[in-house]
């Protein structure tokens, strides 16, 4: 059979953030409590935790609900994080997004998300591209307030109330077991 | 962002040049400096000019990919600029009447406007529109 050949593409987002490489890697890692740059999602990890090959999935704060999972590639504290990603509501063939963190200037970190293997033309493709800078403006915010912008905190309160009624099945937590 | 960050972005992009360089690293994705230059009949060395005000504004990532070095839009700045003066109330009904504008001055509407109605333009059109939507959403408020 041919292979089928998709065009992809890759997206890169950066932005300098006045937070120690540590508190801003623990942040976007933390399992915890919901994570606020990713949209107010937890992040659940299979039994090896945050590993190369663990899944990882994430799950509305009640954990009723997954929105996205993937499988670690890459995991090099606190510099390298790396992940596939898929989108539970949509048949759009994966991607992957990497988070890079360097030593920025004062002691601040130098942030970059990249999202590759982009499939041109999916709604992935397009959630990504306007959700990146929503993604590390945010984790800007909480770093350096303690809080998400006003906007987000907006966007979280519709998505509890609406959240429930507008969200498919398919993308019911128990249909997306990481272990 | 800080007034001299706001300066180094919007003094890249008052330039027509830089501007469309940003449409272009939009829609192409990791093109070379070569790859752009040839789209402005440039030399490289003239490209990285502009290349290097954009990168300092943060409009532009540059990363080296085995030997050569790829170019990406990055449209966080824009958004900072955005959050600075738009809350998600008014976000909403500028996202609209954006989008209302760009669809009544497409050519696609232009030559709609004019087929259906030749006495009237369609740009005066969708200026009636636009304000008619402002007067809808001053009285809602």
């Amino acid at each position: 059979m041919p292979e089928v050949l998709t065009a992809t593409t890759r997206r890169v987002f950066k932005i300098d953030i006045n937070a120690p490489i540590e508190a801003v890697w623990k942040e976007i890692t933390r399992t915890d409590a919901p994570i606020l740059c990713f949209f107010n999602n937890r992040m659940s990890l299979s039994r090896g935790g945050l590993v190369p090959g663990s899944k990882i999935a994430m799950r509305s704060p009640d954990g009723k609900w997954t929105g996205v999972v993937g499988t670690i590639f890459v995991c090099e504290p606190p510099h390298r994080f790396g992940h596939t990603f898929r989108f539970t509501n949509l048949d759009d063939p994966e991607c992957k997004v990497i988070y890079e963190l360097k030593p920025g200037k004062s002691g601040g970190t130098e942030f970059t998300l990249i999202v590759e293997d982009l499939a041109v033309g999916t709604k992935t493709a397009k959630q990504m591209t306007d959700g990146g800078t929503m993604i590390i403006n945010t984790l800007k915010s909480v770093m350096e307030t303690g809080k998400a912008t006003f906007g987000m905190r907006c966007l979280f309160g519709m998505i509890k109330v609406l959240g429930p009624v507008m969200t498919p099945k398919v993308c019911r937590s128990e249909n997306w077991p990481v272990d | 962002m800080k007034d001299a960050a706001l300066d180094r972005v919007f003094s890249a992009l008052s330039s027509p040049k830089r501007r469309r360089m940003l449409d272009i690293l939009q829609e192409r994705s990791g093109i070379t400096i070569a790859d752009l230059a040839a789209s402005f009949r440039m030399t490289p060395v003239g490209v990285l000019k502009h290349v290097k005000l954009l990168e300092k504004a943060g409009l532009l990532i540059t990363r080296r990919e085995g030997r050569v070095r790829r170019l990406y839009f990055n449209a966080v700045p824009i958004q900072l600029i955005y959050d600075r003066w738009t809350d998600r109330y008014s976000g909403f009904w500028t996202a609209r009447m954006a989008d209302l504008k760009e669809r009544l001055e497409s050519p696609g509407a232009r030559r709609a406007g004019t087929d259906g109605n030749p006495s009237v333009d369609s740009t005066d059109a969708s200026e009636s529109q636009v304000t008619s939507q402002t007067e809808r959403t001053r009285r809602r408020a």
